[in-house]
């Protein structure tokens, strides 16, 4: 069931840290965590949350596909204490299908709250099932959930439904059955009142101040990334700096000079520019599981789903819009909510114009570079306004080839205070991410450029004569239009893969940090220049996987085409338009 | 002359605080199948929280709150109390 906490307990129980949000539907990839129960090492898969085992969304099936292929020892299935009537039928499908779930009655203390009695032993009984009342987010009820899991799996037998659509015709019957299960066991007022989210809702869901007072939420949580994130950046900064100084130079000094260039300056620089924006990469994720995780989100699909109808999209895609923000991949999977493939492909063609952090990256690096900071929160501002323009044009444009019927109807859930436990496990998920593309691709595309730049012997390196700017001499029809150096047409070719190494890059090839680097890059580039290197990096394909996630998304190699020669020609026009026109105008 | 005490309509016709008791859902298979299992069965009582005349309406279910389309909340056919 979406919205039940469902990713709040997988986390408590495994101490993994899957994404977790107040969404319906953001658990779309499988994920699995070992833990040991009892004496036994067993192996917990995430599914994604679904209202009815014989759906039509991609969620639905994917539930459905993994019940029937996989051996299951036992499914375990978390339910809203407070809106039993809706979940107990999808229980009751699964009982059907002869699988004994332990049933999970989560956030028990807010149905405690709303006044709402649960008699949990004689539902058990009734069902002929464990029926525990817990909450994932405080953590009560988790032991005796493991000791109940331990039992269970001492005797369990393997399960193999062996047919499941046989079942799913007697819909009525279980929600009648539900029905007079709930009527004994479960207790409620006549009229639940949220005091709190409805008094809030008059707030933000106000129809003529909600939107504003959306946009102004969204303000504020990027002016605090930028300012609370300049600091921490420098932080860190100084500390890998400290590092070089007092040892790694010292170590490293007994190289031979080429050597010595190639992993200090080169590597160890390139490298330690980009994870120098780790902590505002950080603190941009913590921000927005703050939003997720409090109900927001489903509000501002309430309130731009107006707007989103006429392009042809609705509020959930520009939830995933927002989403992409933080990385495009996760809002790529998030579209499978949607049934109707025509508005998943549209949502999907759009969500790679979301300016997402490791754009943001980038951006913050040459803004600080070569403006004034004045100018610098201007021009983030102006990206992020671009963003939305690109994705917007996009939908009309294609939303016209790509119309569907899908309803659009989403649950609306209480505010919840975000759970402190939870946004730390994101904050590590983000480090551990981070960790990998550096190990990965961050590695290779530094080394590289690192070698096209200073290769072949006796080059200027970044300058005449590399391999560098023989290949950006070979770009230049293309790019010198739109007022790109053939140095920087380099770092773009390597952006194509991932857009950190474009920071990297940039400092392994000049060997320059500092004050020394924004010097040289106002040799490359003037601001007019700048702003149309920044259009280009915003709009062309946002990194490998992103395009690797729409093609496994849509599996489609048309689809991806499309997107990708999209997106690159609409770069091109962009900056082509922006760069000619600032010119005309004598900037 | 005397109001009708009931009136058979759809639930995109009510207004902010109305209730009413849903009495079918007109869609194809897969539409119906994914509104019921949103709780919007027949039987239930469903009450519009909150309507603007662009955007989307709030809808409860039972404990449930909804946001949908006036579209999708049309095909939704209801007894309005009166």
């Amino acid at each position: 069931m979406p919205n039940t906490g469902k990713s709040t307990f997988f986390n408590r129980l495994t101490g993994s840290s899957s994404r977790v949000g107040n969404w319906p539907g953001v658990t779309v990839e499988l994920l699995s965590a070992r833990t040991i129960l009892g004496n036994d090492a067993v192996e917990v898969v995430d599914l994604p949350g679904i209202y009815d085992l014989h759906g039509f969304s991609d969620d639905e099936q994917v539930v459905r596909s993994f019940l029937e292929n996989n051996v299951v020892d036992q499914v375990v299935m978390i339910l809203n204490a407070s809106q039993l009537e809706h979940q107990l039928p999808l229980a009751l499908q699964i009982y059907k299908l002869g699988m004994k779930p332990v049933l999970l009655v989560n956030m028990i203390d807010e149905a405690d709250q709303l006044g709402i009695r649960i008699d949990a032993q004689a539902l058990s009984k009734s069902l002929d099932c464990p029926v525990l009342p817990v909450s994932a987010r405080n953590g009560t009820g988790l032991k005796e959930v493991r000791e109940t899991l331990i039992e269970k799996l001492k005797s369990s037998q393997v399960l193999r439904p062996s047919e499941l659509k046989a079942y799913l015709h007697a819909d009525d019957e279980l929600v009648a059955q539900a029905e007079l299960l709930i009527s004994r066991h479960v207790s409620s007022p006549s009229h639940l009142v949220r005091v709190m989210t409805e008094r809030i809702d008059r707030v933000l869901l106000h129809p003529l101040f909600g939107l504003p007072l959306f946009f102004l939420a969204m303000f504020l949580v990027f002016q605090a990334v930028y300012t609370l994130g300049a600091p921490l950046q420098d932080a860190v900064a100084y500390l890998l700096e400290l590092f070089r100084s007092w040892a790694l130079e010292p170590l490293a000094s007994v190289l031979p000079a080429t050597l010595y260039g190639f992993l200090v300056d080169g590597l160890y620089d390139g490298i330690g520019t980009v994870a120098s924006f780790v902590p505002v990469i950080i603190l941009f994720f913590f921000l927005m599981a703050i939003i997720e995780d409090s109900g927001y989100l489903a509000r501002a699909a309430y309130l731009t789903d107006a707007l989103m109808a006429r392009l042809g999209l609705d509020g959930r895609g520009f939830v995933m819009l927002l989403m992409g923000f933080g990385c495009n991949v996760p809002a790529l999977m998030g579209t499978r909510v949607m049934r109707s493939r025509s508005l998943r492909l549209l949502s999907m063609l759009v969500i790679p114009f979301s300016l997402c952090s490791a754009r943001l990256q980038v951006f913050i690096f040459i803004t600080t570079a070569l403006f004034t900071p004045k100018q610098a929160p201007v021009i983030l501002f102006f990206m992020y306004m671009a963003s939305f323009a690109a994705a917007f044009l996009t939908a009309l444009l294609f939303g016209r080839r790509l119309k569907s019927d899908e309803p659009f109807v989403l649950e609306l859930p209480p505010y919840r205070s975000p759970v402190l436990f939870q946004v730390l496990m994101r904050g590590w998920h983000e480090i551990s991410h981070f960790l990998r593309r550096a190990s990965t691709f961050i590695i290779t595309g530094v080394v590289l450029v690192w070698w096209l730049t200073h290769y072949p012997e006796g080059a200027t390196p970044g300058g005449e004569g590399t391999y560098a700017s023989m290949l950006g001499a070979w770009l230049r029809p293309v790019l010198e239009p739109i007022g790109i150096s053939a140095v920087m047409s380099v770092v773009l070719l390597f952006g194509f893969v991932a857009k950190e190494i474009v920071i990297g890059a940039i400092v392994a090839m000049t060997g320059l940090q500092g004050a020394a680097l924004n010097s040289y890059l106002a040799t490359q580039m003037d601001a007019v220049q700048a702003i149309s290197f920044m259009l280009f990096i915003l709009l062309y394909t946002p990194c490998l996987s992103t395009l690797a996630t729409q093609l496994n998304e849509s599996r489609s190699w048309q689809f991806a085409t499309v997107s990708l020669a999209w997106s690159l020609g609409l770069a091109w026009i962009v900056s082509f338009g922006f760069y000619q026109g600032a010119r005309l105008l004598g900037y | 002359m005397k109001q009708p005490e009931i009136d058979l309509t759809d639930l995109s016709r009510l207004r902010t605080g109305q209730a009413a008791h849903i009495t079918g859902i007109h869609a194809p298979d897969d539409i119906r199948q994914r509104l019921q299992a949103m709780g919007l069965r027949t039987g239930r009582e469903a009450q519009v929280i909150r309507c603007t005349r662009l955007g989307p309406m709030q809808i409860r279910v039972g404990s449930v709150d909804l946001i949908m389309r006036r579209r999708d909340a049309a095909r939704v056919s209801i007894v309005a109390k009166k």
